[in-house]
């Protein structure tokens, strides 16, 4: 064998091993997420769901937004804080992965989504924690334990949320009648959400090993704004306004470590709308750099944006560093009778 | 016994050029430049495996992320463009420079069956460098965090594979063309590059006078991008942009073929 052909026998050797290994890979991997990033577990959620976001736990509490968020407790959802003073449970500690799925509506009209948590839950205890929150009634269901919440809207109406321990791996939240159906789904082994094609074929195409990812159908869709307000009209409501084609489906997809990086793919009726649709969101970048001389961090915002179209489809990037989130963020105004920085440090020299 | 007034059978004589071309072309300096250029990212990814494993503090982009920007910015757009301009335009071009190509030409081989064995011994060098590196720096950074989730971009890693092969096919012999149109077609070759290349990065229809707006459109990775590319990018129907690179790459390697068999050259003395 010549040198040259000894150095080639090396490299297909290598492509080989990869391929290989790269094959093994997805066959192994196949059984631990059944569709794209989601777990087996969230093919339980009804076929009528219209949105499905999850988040990789781990990798959150990992970043530096939720070092951030730790330092500044205000930035704490307060859901957050009252699932933890519910539960006893510390997502950073016993949370891998969160997926929630849910059926659209805006505001406070939108049904209560349906949430699953994966990751090591001390079933005893919680049960413990959760039999002792005076408004839960505990019950079992097809042998799984449901602790059921109930408590008045501000309509007077009654609201009911259920909590359900499927396993010690896995943790499902949402209104009753929703957890009771995944319950009744998982104990007879059917997988409902795999009748929705629609917005299977969207969860198969997420970004793999995104941080979080949100995927959403035409349904969801109908209920965003048709139109913008046309730059200089402000939002006094006037009828001059740019028309946003609509969107069949939305697919988003982010990490937030180093900084907080995003893919936006919106899928338009055809390639003249995803065109039109394109040129809105590269007309409010450009804007946002025309502003620059008021505020020059928009400068830098708007280089953290690309666009560009794939036949009926747009595609946003965007990149942002965490210190050009924090200059964006509103200056908070001293309180009265606190002085502002600028304020002590002109005292401090008058004082010198 | 062969009739040795008649010239070798076109594979037979294709696979002895093609062994000849290879053995030069494998141990040149080129390559060996080409090589280094081409497993940088290999060499970033160990780096960037080591940092990790240090715990040092870095602002380094997620592992996947670097890998999305190496193959669609560095190796797409940048290196194995190169790659196929160094080689494949020097596979006639060296032999007139180096006045050996009559030693060639008077061999009992037809000069299609030339321009194939070269044409194939420079896939090979090109896709023997390029593609383990490809390999190497996936599983580097796709494993960077662990192996959980490494199915899921495994078939990424497969289209980089096929797309790295195709764009040293269109390149390669777009510029197998041009070193058998020209004597000196290293310069043209690198305006062409960092000149009509550029083309991809406006809006409306001139992108798809380039090679890298149809390579670009078969990969999943879209890293963001600043300026104009960032701005206007577009991307074209996969099915299209493979067939627009398969006819092209044909029609490339055709003429290239063609004009060698039909052209005088005269050596200077």
């Amino acid at each position: 064998m010549t040198r040259s052909r000894l150095v080639l026998s090396v490299s297909v050797l290598i492509v080989a091993l990869g391929v290989v290994a790269g094959f093994g890979a997805l066959w192994l991997d196949s059984a631990r997420a059944a569709v794209g990033p989601l777990p087996g577990e969230g093919l339980v959620f009804p076929a009528d769901t219209h949105f499905v976001m999850g988040f990789d736990v781990k990798r959150v509490v990992a970043s530096p937004m939720w070092t951030r968020m730790a330092s500044k407790p205000e930035m704490r959802p307060e859901g957050l804080k009252q699932f933890e003073t519910m539960t006893g449970l510390d997502p950073a500690r016993d949370i891998d992965q969160i997926v929630v799925a849910g059926r659209g509506g805006a505001g406070k009209t939108a049904p209560q989504p349906l949430v699953i948590a994966t990751g090591r839950f001390d079933l005893e205890k919680l049960s413990g924690t959760m039999g002792m929150a005076e408004q839960a009634e505990k019950r079992q269901l097809e042998g799984t334990t449901l602790f059921t919440m109930t408590k008045e809207n501000e309509k007077g109406e009654t609201e009911s949320s259920t909590l359900a321990l499927l396993d010690p791996g896995v943790l499902v939240f949402g209104p009753t009648a929703g957890v009771e159906a995944v319950v009744a789904s998982r104990s007879r082994g059917e997988t409902p959400l795999t009748q929705n094609t629609e917005l299977i074929e969207l969860v198969e195409g997420v970004k793999p090993g995104s941080t979080f990812w949100v995927v959403g159908d035409s349904t969801i869709l109908a209920g965003m704004p048709d139109r913008i307000p046309a730059p200089g009209m402000g939002g006094s409501g006037s009828s001059v306004g740019l028309n946003l084609p609509p969107l069949q489906s939305l697919t988003l997809t982010g990490d937030f470590d180093p900084e907080l990086s995003m893919a936006l793919t919106g899928v338009a009726v055809d390639e003249a709308a995803a065109t039109k649709l394109a040129d809105v969101v590269r007309g409010l970048v450009a804007l946002m750099s025309l502003q620059a001389q008021q505020k020059p961090e928009l400068a830098q915002l708007a280089s953290a944006f690309s666009v560009s179209t794939e036949t009926n489809t747009v595609l946003i990037n965007a990149r942002i560093p965490y210190d050009l989130l924090e200059a964006l963020q509103p200056k908070k105004k001293p309180a009265p009778g606190e002085a502002s920085p600028e304020a002590e440090a002109s005292a401090a020299v008058t004082e010198d | 016994m062969r009739d040795t007034t008649r010239p070798l059978p076109f594979f037979r004589a294709a696979r002895a050029v093609f062994d000849l071309s290879l053995e030069n072309m494998i141990w040149s300096r080129r390559s060996l430049l080409m090589a280094l250029l081409v497993g940088l990212p290999a060499v970033l990814a160990l780096v960037y495996r080591g940092l990790l494993a240090a715990d040092v503090p870095t602002r380094a982009v997620p592992p996947m992320d670097l890998y999305a920007i190496i193959v669609a910015i560095f190796w797409i757009c940048n290196v194995l463009p190169l790659m196929a301009l160094f080689h494949a335009t020097s596979l006639v071009a060296d032999e007139v420079e180096g006045r050996t190509l009559t030693y060639l030409l008077t061999r009992p081989l037809t000069r299609p069956a030339i321009f194939a064995g070269k044409f194939a011994a420079y896939l090979a060098t090109s896709l023997g460098i390029a593609l383990p590196s490809a390999v190497l720096t996936f599983f580097l950074l796709a494993t960077a965090r662990g192996w959980s989730g490494l199915g899921t971009s495994v078939p990424d890693l497969f289209r980089d594979l096929g797309v790295m092969a195709l764009a040293l096919v269109a390149y390669g012999a777009f510029f197998a063309l041009l070193g058998v149109l020209l004597r000196r077609p290293v310069i043209p070759g690198l305006l062409f590059l960092f000149g009509w290349e550029l083309l991809a990065n406006l809006p409306g229809y001139l992108p798809r006078l380039t090679l890298t707006a149809w390579l670009r459109s078969l990969i999943q990775h879209r890293p963001a991008q600043e300026g104009l590319a960032g701005l206007f990018g577009q991307v074209q129907p996969a099915g299209l942009s493979l067939a627009v690179l398969v006819v092209a790459s044909s029609l490339f390697l055709t003429a290239a073929a063609w004009l060698f068999s039909e052209r005088e050259y005269v050596l200077d003395q």
